[in-house]
């Protein structure tokens, strides 16, 4: 009898299912972070102003930060979002799970040509466009009190100022994105090959090198200063003095430092050796994706709407509104850009970075497990450098063997 | 097993006996569900499994062989694109989930068949004997009365086969599939792969693996060892301490402590996390008082992480076992401290034979439960640390304070590496299911659960 | 005689002092944060009256209401987030406790064919790590219709469907009720329904009480699975998943304030509750965990 029951529920529950898992042909959903909501609305309600054609289609935005919003595309194409922001760390796996389309063949060439070349880089996969950039912000550089840290310039200087204030220096070494900015200044090199489905192919890396171990010993000497903390968020830390952060904190760090607010590129650093290198990194970028349609009518609104959220002209009302430094080089080149202390402070720092390109997911985990053995103190400054040539050997293999 | 076979047999048997015995109607039953009983007046049994079986039928075409007729390939037809439109093929996830359930419910429906034939076999046999068959209204009245079970389980025993048996036993599947980040459906099919996913963690062994994995189950014993017993001895002490004869308002010392259960917990642990980080509040004022020259690394040193986890718990644990204990030792009769006292007993003499006995025999399978919700204790982990401290001496994104659930959440969540996931998964509960058994079995409050009533 | 009970009244003196200083600790630490987290909750985050970020100071030099003031304002949607989470914590009590109570009565009073059986399976499928499965829910939910603009529905549902297997604490309680009273009951001629409606159920008020609360305390913390269903859908959130966003990504910076706020907000009816009925709770657990 119970059976029975359970075997004439489950059949109903399931038949009213089949009537409701229709699509909705006619929307639009748009994911964007919190802070962009609104300027999205309203630069989306202009568009559809300006284009009548597209009138049969709802728009609607939702606030979804870039993080969330390729995790929750990887886990289902299907609910996701037609349109989204994500960080170009994530295009690959996007690539592969087929959360993005390519970008439309009419629109490439505006996108290769209109937009910085790092930030094209950033939206290849394999040979193929796959995402419009939206902004060319995504690096970091040094946020300080000037009260506090006197010259800026030497990381040496910086950490001698913190610890004589009793303040700290923020840095996130047990990230893989900041992690580079000693690893990069060495000279030692970490790159992939992806291929047109967003696999990786073959990876370039000479992490156990001599140029590893210098920069090694550089992030564990820098562990060693009293005044260092591991952190890349302003509203995280207490007693900041400097911080390595981006530009999304900027007002964070104005509202922290008031009158002493000040930016620079990254500091040079004296490594074990004697030299001294100029502090490197990731330039990073942020991109706009359209999701595969089952619609040829819709796919088309969606990338005209896609190229429409990353043109010039709303590049430039975006960093009007949010502050968000343009990728587009025209927008780039405008006068109000170039007088922003924190976007100049990144174009400084630009020179010395290397714009970001594949990186399979498994290597920001590993990254951080690198990272927290400094801070765990499992290497430590006098760790001997055999031991230390070791874990740069294992995380090279390691590195190398997500490429086959 | 030999009986279960002898049984089937014997059941199998009687199938072929109530046809070539029953008469016409029965034997139509065969093939029409609730026939026979609806032509001997028996409205409400005959209408149900006729309802039984049409639903099954209109399932079937409507839904079900769709999914079972893939079940084997989980899907052949790739995404294709035509132009720039984007084509989905077979969506192999969907394929595995109902697959799956159609093959329970074509169990289900054998079953009831089976059921159905019995039914009438009974009835016949009833019919032949001169006796008459209960009314409709009293089979419908049985089921509040020698049935109302049968009431009280049926949406509770669906609800947990659709949503725990279900999705247990498809995650069992994926096991056996190569479902990762690069076969997503809808884009990508998966397929099945036998035994490679066990074989690659094997495999694995020569490596890195098999040592991250012993050192978070590791850890997992051990963070439930402490978290269950720790919390469980300093509650009863902090009960005891409330229950001292002479000690006044009882009610506000319990009051305090059990703030922290009601607060939920994504609040109060991360505001304590953020209290003990190597620049948070504790080490702040630590360094203002000059009680220490440097940040005491809570968090970020490997075993102060994993203390300083287990002292957090017992502060959140306290409260629950204080409660528990409360009630408990006022159930312990006063006549047998009374005695104790006569005999000139101290304090420690009377918990160690009187109180410490007691509870240990009243809360044997409370404890158990406790342990093995420790084992599992996702909470707590994953709102202190998220498992950090990772290592480079460790694989697979594993930290230090990971136990194998936190373990499990990033490789589903952060990685969808779903495949190695239910590996793991299948592990863990192996884990479980083998130390709580074992203990189950020798507790004595179970083993004499018929004689208690 | 007379000496020995002032010895004694002496030592039990000291022993009560010394009780009272341990209870005082153990009353600060357990105070601690949360008189923390209260504290943060008055701390500004307009950077013309105070920095809004972690601090390493505990009262705020200036007490400010503006995080409440915000949260109320509608520039977020705390107050649609807050009033999702009541309603999912209410039915999701209503249907525990009525499933609960259901499972609990029939393994308890009633002895029917696979009741063992039932009881070894659902204890056997209680050892599987529960967010295995989280990935095949939400996509059961999905199909449903239940995930997104209808995540509250589902995540009831989902609360709801399986909790007969959290039977344990209530089936003790009920292993304690004198069966006599049924038997009694049942020669007198009551049918099992009427003796469940009309007398157990008033017996068991403190495990009716409890099993509700326990089951309307745990939505307030439900973030893993709540975030997975409502995937994105912003007003779909419960207070745990919209707040973690706060403190977790870094589109909201220096929200820690606004945090603390919320949170104290999200405490103070749970833990109003909670005082209320705690006498219930204590009777309630410690009753079935005798049978566990």
């Amino acid at each position: 009898m119970k059976k029975k029951m359970a075997a004439l529920l489950v059949t109903g529950i399931l038949a009213a299912t089949l009537t409701c898992t229709a699509a909705y042909a006619d929307e639009i959903k748009v994911w964007v972070a919190d802070a962009v909501v609104d300027f999205t609305r309203q630069q989306i309600d202009s568009f559809m102003e300006e284009n009548p054609d597209y009138a049969g289609y709802d728009v609607l935005v939702e606030a979804v930060g870039e993080g969330d919003a390729a995790g929750n595309m990887i886990t289902d194409v299907e609910a996701g979002a037609d349109i989204y922001v994500f960080a170009q760390d994530q295009i690959a796996r996007l690539v592969s799970a087929g959360a993005l389309e390519e970008v439309a063949p009419d629109n490439v060439e505006a996108v290769e040509n209109d937009n910085d070349p790092g930030a094209v880089g950033a939206a290849t996969v394999g040979d193929l466009l796959w995402a419009y950039p939206l902004t060319s912000d995504n690096g970091y550089f040094l946020y300080y009190d000037s009260s506090v840290v006197s010259d800026p310039s030497t990381l040496e200087g910086i950490l001698a100022d913190c610890e004589a204030a009793g303040k700290n220096f923020y840095m996130e070494i047990n990230s893989g994105w900041y992690q580079t900015a000693f690893f990069f200044a060495t000279g030692a090199d970490l790159s992939y090959d992806t291929d047109d489905n967003g696999e990786f192919t073959a990876c370039h890396t000479n992490y156990a090198s001599d140029a590893g171990l210098i920069a090694l010993k550089e992030i564990l000497a820098l562990k060693s200063s009293p005044a260092f903390q591991n952190g890349s968020s302003v509203g995280q830390g207490t007693k900041i003095a400097a911080i390595v952060d981006g530009t999304w904190d900027s007002s964070a760090a104005q509202e922290l430092f008031g009158d002493n607010y000040a930016c620079a590129k990254l500091p040079v650093f004296e490594g074990a050796d004697g030299e001294t290198y100029q502090m490197s990194g990731f330039g990073g970028f942020k991109l706009l994706g359209v999701k595969p349609q089952e619609d040829e009518a819709k796919l088309e609104v969606c990338d005209a709407l896609a190229a429409y959220l990353s043109s010039e002209e709303v590049q430039l009302a975006r960093y009007e509104a949010v502050g968000w430094g343009p990728s587009n080089l025209n927008a780039q080149a405008s006068d109000i850009v170039k007088a922003d202390v924190a976007l100049s402070a990144l174009a400084e720092q630009l020179a010395f970075t290397v714009p970001q390109g594949q990186y399979p997911g498994d290597y920001w985990s590993l990254a951080t497990s690198l990272g927290d053995s400094v801070i765990s103190e499992e290497i430590t400054v006098d760790t001997s450098d055999d031991d230390l040539m070791a874990t740069l050997q294992k995380f090279q293999d390691t590195c190398i063997s997500y490429a086959e | 097993m030999k009986r279960f076979f002898a049984s089937l047999f014997r059941d199998i048997g009687d199938i072929f006996v109530s046809f070539a015995d029953g008469d016409g109607r029965t034997r139509l039953s065969y093939l029409i569900f609730g026939y026979g009983q609806l032509r001997r007046g028996q409205l409400v049994k005959g209408l149900s499994y006729l309802a039984c079986e049409l639903a099954f039928i209109w399932y079937m075409i409507a839904f079900g062989w769709k999914y079972l007729s893939k079940f084997s390939t989980l899907g052949t037809v790739e995404t294709t694109k035509q132009h720039r439109v984007t084509v989905y093929g077979d969506n192999s996830f969907l394929i595995l989930l109902f697959g799956l359930l159609t093959i329970i419910l074509i169990g289900i429906f054998i079953l009831a068949w089976r059921m159905n034939i019995r039914e009438n076999r009974r009835e016949e046999l009833l019919l032949r004997a001169g006796k008459t068959l209960p009314s409709n209204r009293k089979v419908l009245g049985s089921l509040l009365d020698e049935n109302f079970d049968k009431t009280l389980l049926a949406l509770p025993v669906l609800g947990v086969f659709i949503f725990t048996v279900l999705p247990i036993l498809f995650m069992i599947c994926v096991a056996f599939t190569n479902y990762d980040k690069s076969h997503q459906s809808p884009t990508n099919l998966f397929t099945w792969v036998g035994l490679a996913n066990f074989k690659e963690i094997l495999s694995f062994g020569q490596s890195d693996f098999s040592s991250t994995f012993l050192v978070v189950l590791a850890w997992t014993l051990v963070w439930a060892f402490f978290a269950t017993f720790l919390d469980y001895f300093l509650g009863m002490a902090v009960a005891i301490l409330i229950n001292k004869k002479g000690i006044r308002f009882k009610k506000l010392w319990r009051t305090i402590l059990v703030i922290t259960i009601a607060v939920p917990q994504f609040v109060s642990l991360l505001y304590v996390y953020k209290m003990f980080t190597n620049d948070g509040l504790v080490n702040g004022y630590l360094l203002k008082w000059g009680l220490i020259s440097s940040p005491i690394p809570f968090w970020t040193n490997p075993m102060l992480a994993r203390i300083t986890i287990i002292v957090v718990n017992i502060w959140i644990g306290i409260p629950y076992m204080m409660l528990i204990a409360t009630g408990l030792l006022m159930n312990i009769p006063e006549e047998l401290y009374e005695s104790a006292r006569m005999d000139g007993a101290t304090a420690g003499q009377m918990f160690r034979h009187i109180t410490l006995p007691y509870m240990l025999f009243v809360t044997g399978p409370f404890l158990l439960t406790q342990f093995t919700g420790n084992l599992n204790n996702f909470n707590v982990i994953y709102l202190l640390t998220k498992g950090q401290p990772q290592s480079m001496n460790m694989v697979g994104n594993a930290g230090q304070t990971d136990l194998l659930v936190t373990w499990l959440y990033k490789m589903t969540v952060t990685e969808t590496n779903y495949k190695m996931a239910a590996v793991i998964g299948i592990m863990v509960f192996i884990v479980t299911a083998v130390i709580s058994l074992a203990v189950y079995n020798m507790l004595p409050s179970v083993r004499d659960e018929g004689g208690f009533q | 005689m007379e000496k020995k009970t002032a010895s004694m009244k002496k030592k039990q003196r000291t022993g009560n002092i010394i009780a009272y200083a341990v209870l005082i600790v153990i009353s600060l630490i357990w105070l601690f944060p949360f008189f923390g987290l209260i504290m943060q909750s008055f701390r500004s985050y307009n950077p013309a009256v105070e920095y809004g970020g972690m601090v390493d100071y505990i009262i705020p030099k200036t007490f400010s209401l503006d995080n409440y003031r915000f949260l109320f304002s509608g520039e977020t949607n705390f107050l649609i987030w807050y009033k999702n989470t009541l309603i999912i914590a209410v039915f999701v009590s209503i249907g525990q406790t009525i499933f609960i109570l259901c499972v609990s009565y029939a393994l308890s009073r009633m002895r029917f064919k696979g009741r063992t059986l039932l009881m070894r399976f659902w204890l056997v499928l209680g050892m599987f790590p529960g967010f295995l499965t989280m990935i095949c829910l939400y996509f059961l939910l999905k199909q449903f219709g239940l995930t997104q603009a209808g995540a509250v529905p589902g995540l009831i549902l989902i609360s709801v469907a399986s909790s007969g297997m959290g039977y344990y604490v209530c089936k003790g309680y009920f292993d304690t009720l004198p069966v006599a009273l049924d038997e009694a009951a049942r020669i007198d001629g009551a049918s099992r329904s009427r003796i469940f409606f009309t007398l157990t159920i008033p017996l068991s008020k403190p495990i009716i009480i409890y099993t509700a609360l326990v089951a309307f305390m745990a939505p307030w913390c439900d973030y893993v699975f709540a975030s997975y269903v409502a995937f994105g859908h912003d007003k779909s959130y419960n207070v745990a998943v919209a707040l973690q966003r706060w403190i977790w990504t870094n589109d909201y910076q220096g929200y820690f304030t606004r945090f603390c706020a919320g949170g104290i907000l999200i405490a103070v009816p749970v833990t109003i509750l909670f005082l209320f009925l705690q006498k219930y709770y204590v009777e309630g657990v410690t009753g079935g965990a005798v049978k566990g």
